[in-house]
């Protein structure tokens, strides 16, 4: 899960590290005593979750298809400014009535940030973190990561910040830090110090800018953080240093140790369905663009699944891997998702049981037919736990389903459903 | 015999949860040995019976492994606690660990690698099918044990529900299996897909490989260079995700696409320079390793391996 700017940089500021004065904002009048407060040089940042959102640009709802569809097309042209027409998700402004004209489309209930990873209905803007202008010197990048296959955290940091570290790792590697955490030993401020040296920061900055790193690896340790990243840090012409951006990924399988990280999560940056399927415990779901709805256990078969699909030229509506299900109620649940999806106009159920028993997989599938009404052609291949029992449930119930027992005839089956629409409903595979 | 297992294999499990007991009845009807329960205040007692079949129960590891010889390890505990059970067995110094919790939190997963550098153990998972071994009839694990079949080809997944689905394909190809590994599909494993297929090209009881990955990490990169340098045996990989889109999370915290290296095609790419034969669809990882083994002169029909 991600958390907001303003919200990683409450959390920076409560464990030591230096950010610019400034907060979130969400009316006029917070805006503008906040603004009198900090003025008059600001800069006013949409609060997404999105990425790409300074090149994005911020449009009203009706116009957020077309905007999309250019950012994709000619992103040079049609990208979001920091200062002029194209307003994106990022704005200077000099004086109170200047950033509240950029504040107001920001904050217009009828306003989206699109950007070229929001998608054509791009997100809503939660909130607007208004900030003081800094004077800057120069920019550098920071993040702390874990890295999976050495099983410890990562740090990487560059004299080249203020742009995507990826690029910079393309054009010049050797500019692109990366520093090794010893997880007994932690990040502690001379090691902090070691790494503002190497990076060139001049003496008199160092020691400042290393215990903003080692407040910054704090961070990622008591967050449970899967990612901290400050893009960039600035050193100042003052000479100081500053985190005038954050990003705090933290890692959902640690929720239960942070009350669910309630405090931080922020339901209108997700997709609903997407809510609604973890509010019924159904797993893990991802709307995507087709119009099969899939529904199936493990992460990787319910990839494996798409992928078969598109090489039978079939195009899947959704991800949906519903873990270990022994509870029919479930399967009702998932499928309540899959049949209120206006895409979908085949269902294709694939469950391999292991930990799961496709017995009581096939019982949820009749209650679901049953009670959801279900009129769109339905495929079922079933494998594993109680698989007998599973066919014969199935069989004996008496409902429209076309089976196959392998993965390949069975996704053949959804694909031509999928292209022949509901004549075929009432086939028996 | 194969990897990892044999028929010498001692299992303790750790976690007698509902969830804990239904599947170690089903390792015990498949045939494996089981000498001990771990379970804090198990409400059974101090032992655990299923049909014939009796085993003690104990509040620790480092007394059960003392009292039994336990040489394995299977972990049930629910994620809050599948660590500190991990850690357990580390400091009992149990030779093999799996552990089946998914949701394990990363940074836990980070003091578990610290700890088993330098110790006595290995660990398969967390977030995995476990480990079965068809011919001595040793299932340390959550699979469906019907679509197994003694063999000679070594399998080895990130994804456990794939691995039943490629074991079920050699299956009906009339290819049996030696060793079946998920190694887990978290961020942070014990072992990787690498170390297992070093595992499988010293052992004699197996042939060829089926080695299944997906989108994320550089674990089938890593796996690839091991193929290239020391693989002689043929291996059939498939890759999940080709067409997941970019950028979006497919479930595993595992399978997140960075930059290029992640996606499946570079994968792909890395494992056909590395000769081996891809299978492009997931419903044909059977067929393709039947050709392989007959082009190889190592396709044995069913029955030819004996059972334990």
């Amino acid at each position: 899960m991600n958390i907001h700017e303003y919200q990683a940089k409450q959390i920076f500021k409560a464990h030591g590290v230096p950010v610019p004065d400034g907060g979130p904002v969400t009316d006029e009048r917070e805006a503008r005593d906040l603004l009198k407060e900090i003025g008059p040089d600001v800069v006013v940042k949409a609060q997404v979750h999105a990425g790409g959102r300074g090149k994005g640009r911020v449009v009203k709802r009706d116009r957020a298809g077309r905007v999309y569809a250019e950012l994709i097309a000619d992103p040079e042209k049609s990208e979001g400014q920091i200062v002029g027409r194209r307003r994106g998700g990022v704005r200077l402004a000099s004086g109170v009535e200047e950033a509240l004209k950029e504040f107001r489309p920001m904050m217009d209930k009828d306003s989206r940030l699109v950007s070229v990873q929001t998608g054509a209905d791009g997100v809503p803007i939660s909130a607007v973190l208004i900030e003081q202008q800094s004077s800057i010197a120069h920019e550098y990048y920071f993040s702390v990561q874990v890295d999976g296959a050495n099983g410890q955290p990562l740090i990487i940091a560059s004299a080249e910040g203020g742009q995507s570290i990826e690029e910079v790792n393309r054009t010049n590697p050797r500019a692109v830090l990366r520093v090794p955490v010893d997880p007994v030993e932690g990040f502690p401020a001379f090691r902090g110090r070691s790494l503002a040296s190497r990076l060139g920061i001049p003496t008199s900055a160092i020691r400042a800018a290393g215990d903003m790193f080692a407040n910054l690896y704090r961070v990622f340790i008591d967050m449970d953080a899967s990612l901290v990243e400050v893009n960039p840090f600035v050193l100042t012409s003052e000479g100081t240093v500053l985190a005038i951006d954050g990003k705090v990924g933290v890692d959902d399988n640690a929720a239960f140790r942070h009350g669910g990280y309630e405090e931080w999560r922020d339901r209108s940056q997700e997709n609903p369905v997407e809510i609604e399927a973890e509010e019924a415990n159904i797993g893990s779901y991802i709307k995507l663009d087709g119009n099969i709805g899939c529904v199936v256990n493990g992460a990787g078969l319910a990839m494996a699944t798409m992928d078969t699909l598109m090489l039978h030229g079939g195009e899947p509506a959704n991800f949906l891997d519903i873990g270990t299900v022994n509870r029919k109620d479930r399967v009702v649940e998932a499928l309540r998702i899959i049949v209120n999806d206006p895409d979908v106009k085949t269902i294709f159920i694939n469950i391999f049981g292991g930990l799961a028993r496709v017995d009581i997989v096939a019982e949820g599938v009749v209650d679901a037919v049953n009670e959801l009404k279900i009129t769109q052609p339905l495929v079922v291949r079933l494998n594993g736990s109680n698989v007998e029992e599973g066919r014969r449930v199935l069989h004996d119930s008496g409902i429209a389903v076309q089976t196959a027992d392998e993965l390949g005839d069975a996704a053949a089956l959804a694909v031509e459903a999928a292209q022949s629409g509901r004549r075929r409903s009432r086939s028996d595979g | 015999m194969s990897i990892l297992l044999n028929n010498r294999t001692r299992l303790l499990i750790q976690g007698l949860g509902n969830e804990g007991q239904n599947q170690i009845r089903r390792s015990l009807d498949y045939g494996t040995t089981v000498v001990a329960g771990v379970h804090p205040g198990f409400r059974g007692g101090d032992t655990f019976n299923h049909g014939s079949h009796e085993f003690p129960v104990y509040p620790t590891v480092v007394e059960a492994v003392s009292k039994t010889r336990a040489n394995c390890s299977i972990i049930y505990v629910p994620a809050p606690g599948a660590a500190d059970a991990i850690l357990e067995n580390i400091a009992a110094e149990v030779p093999l660990i799996v552990c089946i919790t998914e949701g394990v939190p990363v940074h836990d997963m980070i003091r578990v690698r610290t700890a088993l550098e330098g110790s006595k153990s290995r660990l398969i998972g967390p977030n995995c099918p476990g480990i079965i071994q068809p011919a001595s009839q040793c299932r340390v694990g959550i699979h469906p044990p019907d679509v197994f079949m003694p063999g000679n080809v070594g399998v080895v997944s990130r994804s456990g529900t794939l691995v039943y689905e490629a074991v079920d394909q050699l299956t009906r190809a009339g290819i049996g299996q030696s060793t079946c590994v998920g190694v887990g599909g978290d961020p942070i494993i014990g072992e990787q897909q690498q170390a297992i297929l070093r595992r499988f090209q010293s052992d004699p009881d197996t042939d060829a490989v089926v080695l299944i990955g997906e989108i994320g990490g550089l674990a089938e990169q890593a796996a690839a260079a091991y193929i290239k340098r020391s693989m002689t045996k043929p291996v059939v990989a498939f890759i999940a995700g080709a067409t997941a889109p970019p950028g979006r999370r497919m479930g595993h915290a595992g399978a997140i696409i960075e930059g290029e290296a992640g996606t499946a095609e570079a994968k792909i790419k890395a494992l056909e320079e590395a000769g081996a034969v891809i299978s492009r669809s997931p419903a044909e990882i059977g067929s393709t390793m039947r050709r392989v083994l007959e082009e190889a002169g190592k396709y044995q029909p069913p029955g030819a391996v004996e059972q334990a």
